[in-house]
């Protein structure tokens, strides 16, 4: 039997960075080419750690040709540099989310040792929903996002190629299990997931899909609540700033003038606005919260995913999620064990 | 504490019956159009509008009567959604003398300035410095009136829109510039015609917000082009609003599309069609029944069949005529 390359899956959302925040609020647009860009760079970190392949979601707006155009071209600029071999799946994009659902099921059957995935929230819920136990290396294009971090990609490749290498041992450090919220409608008649918020929007239709209406959110349940992220967590976390992987928040909000709670806080870039809050309580790995009923539509990580009507029961289940690679812890077993310290006395 | 704008209030189902009427007479009449067309009885070339409905409807819907839009190759749907008269329309592209200007203009001259729609353009990116002109007259006479651009993903690569983002920006002028981005610049994919393919971004360089939307939901384009409109008409200057998008024929009636995917244009009206997906919503939140929906098809239809007929009948412009409407007195 063949041996196969070590492979990594990198999934580059091009329409990630966009939205209506760019007009209402102070966000701006997260440029495709910086996408490409750190393609590129986290390929240079990977190659350099092992790595011996990368397989790519095919992606439109200039992600994909982009990526292609600077691995064609370094042999200018980084003539003595590892790089893995680039392999884009064979398909044409649809320029839809089905894309990355497609690109993340045939990544996980071609056997990938990791998936990187740059995008917001939005992205990163598609790719846990279908990714199973294959672990992320979560990568922020944008100012709005909670779960992916913002981080320099050369160092993120590096991190998952040292992991999947075995060079820093994943058994040991460096991947972490995350929370997910666990959407039902109607007892299983729809199910969906959020790995940060769910919230209950009173606007009827998907529309813009940005969350920026203050007095639109009637309702939230999140799985983390990130004092120093922008969004609906970054609210829970001005009630109860929880950590990652410990419990998880139900808040239920009211109009200013019915609020227990007055809290400033910053809903999108450039936006800080006031929320009132009528009740918040904590969550336990398990809990199931019943969202009051109402019509209006219901928001997956910041973005209104489904419409619901006043007769359908949604309920949401604090449950585990996806594995993360966790760079950070990454890097640090590698500096204590000299994984990328030369001997002089070797070279 | 900052307050976001509130551009984009709840429709009521009056206001959702009169924007699904709108893209329904858009889709029967270029569907009419395809049809005619290829009977070799109407002049000139046509480009039709298909498929791209929510974007002329979800715009024109945040617009009022005094506003401007300037409009493109592909300007049948710009036209009926700014409240062009379709008979009008329909004996201009049958070259008729009852036609919207004359039966001397044709698909591409289709202009109605007594409704705020300034005109077709043959010209790719044509239509982006008269909205500039839209914004700057308003801004001298103090109203609050918005110019909106529609331009192709083609067109935002002209120097001439480039400029045109520019004269927004330095003027704050109330000017919106809607990309239609259907991946396609006449047969030449994005890719290939675009150094930075990421049209919104671009307006970054201007200091200028840019947005990109599901420009086959019209949801999502209403709610962005509200918010866009109110920034416009409060004084808060030009956006720019990338639509993406897809065109349900070819570039123009005629072009075989070779350089389309095999199954991209099934699969865009099976998963993609803006009015099925208006449907969906608004039967879901119960603010329309599906009869109701049918009965608007059925209305249309007959005022698109009236639309042709009244059209064929019609005469031709004369040789007399031939001189007239070419330059105008101030």
């Amino acid at each position: 039997m063949l041996s196969q390359p070590l492979t990594v899956g990198v999934i580059a959302n091009p329409a990630s960075g966009r939205d209506i925040r760019r007009l209402v609020t102070g966000g701006s647009v997260f440029d495709n080419a910086e996408k490409a860009s750190m393609v590129f760079r986290l390929m240079a970190g990977l190659g350099a750690a092992g790595v011996e392949r990368v397989l790519m979601m095919p992606a439109g707006d200039g992600v994909s040709s982009g990526v292609i155009r600077r691995y064609r071209n370094r042999g200018h600029f980084l003539a003595g540099a590892r790089f893995p071999e680039l392999e884009t799946l064979d398909w044409t994009p649809t320029g839809t989310e089905r894309d990355t659902v497609r690109a993340v099921s045939a990544m996980c059957e071609a056997g990938v040792a990791a998936i990187a995935v740059l995008g917001g929230d939005g992205t990163h819920r598609l790719v846990a929903r279908e990714c199973g136990e294959v672990p992320l290396c979560a990568l922020s294009t944008g100012t709005n996002n909670a779960f992916p971090e913002m981080r320099e990609a050369t160092v993120a490749g590096l991190a998952v190629g040292l992991l999947v290498t075995g060079r820093v041992d994943p058994d040991e450090t460096g991947i972490v299990r995350e929370r997910s919220l666990a959407v039902s409608v109607d007892g299983g008649e729809r199910s969906d997931l959020a790995l940060v918020d769910v919230a209950a929007v009173a606007s009827h239709f998907v529309g813009a899909r940005a969350v920026w209406k203050p007095d639109e959110v009637s309702e939230l349940v999140v799985a983390f609540a990130s004092p120093s992220a922008v969004g609906l967590s970054a609210v829970a976390a001005q009630l109860e700033p929880i950590r990652r992987g410990e419990e998880g928040l139900h808040v239920r909000f009211a109009p200013p003038e019915e609020a227990a709670i007055l809290l400033d806080v910053p809903l999108a870039p450039g936006f800080v606005t006031r929320m009132g809050v009528r009740e918040h309580r904590r969550l336990a790995l398990g809990d199931v919260v019943e969202l009051s009923p109402g019509s209006g539509t219901i928001a997956l990580d910041g973005e209104r995913e489904f419409a619901r009507t006043i007769g359908d029961r949604v309920s949401v289940e604090f449950a585990t999620g996806p594995l993360r690679i966790d760079v950070d812890a990454v890097m640090a077993a590698a500096g204590q064990g000299r994984v990328l310290t030369l001997m002089k006395e070797l070279i | 504490m900052s307050t976001a704008t509130a551009g984009s209030p709840e429709l009521t189902r009056d206001e959702l019956l009169r924007h699904y009427r709108v893209m329904r007479t858009i889709r029967e009449f270029e569907e009419r159009v395809h049809r005619e067309f290829a009977t070799g009885d109407i002049p000139g070339f046509v480009h039709l509008y298909a498929g791209e409905e929510a974007i002329a409807a979800g715009v024109c819907a945040c617009l009022r009567e005094d506003d401007y839009i300037t409009s493109t190759h592909r300007g049948h749907g710009h036209a009926i959604a700014k409240g062009c008269d379709v008979g009008a329309m329909m004996a201009e592209i049958f070259g008729r003398s009852t036609g919207v200007s004359k039966g001397k203009g044709g698909s591409m001259h289709i202009a109605d300035f007594g409704v705020g729609m300034l005109g077709a353009n043959g010209i790719v990116a044509g239509g982006a410095p008269l909205a500039c002109g839209v914004g700057l007259s308003a801004k001298v006479r103090g109203t609050d009136q918005v110019g909106v651009a529609f331009a192709g993903d083609g067109a935002s690569n002209q120097g001439m829109f480039l400029e045109s983002l520019n004269l927004a920006a330095i003027w704050n002028a109330g000017c919106i510039f809607v990309v239609e981005n259907n991946g396609y610049a006449e047969a030449t994919a994005s890719i290939y015609h675009q150094g930075g393919v990421d049209v919104a971004k671009r307006a970054d360089g201007f200091g200028m917000p840019g947005v990109v939307v599901d420009g086959n939901d019209f949801f999502a384009v209403h709610e962005a082009a509200s918010e866009a409109v109110a920034r416009a008409r409060s004084g808060g200057g030009p956006t720019l609003l990338e639509c993406k998008t897809v065109r349900f024929f070819g570039h123009f009636e005629g072009d075989a599309q070779t350089y389309r995917g095999e199954t991209e244009v099934e699969d865009a009206r099976a998963n993609r069609d803006p009015l099925i997906r208006f449907e969906q919503q608004v039967t879901a939140a119960g603010s329309a029944t599906e009869q109701e929906l049918r009965a608007i098809d059925d209305e249309v239809r007959a005022s698109i069949d009236e639309a042709v007929e009244q059209a064929r009948a019609a005469p031709e412009p004369l040789a007399d005529d031939l001189l007239t409407d070419v330059y105008i007195n101030y």
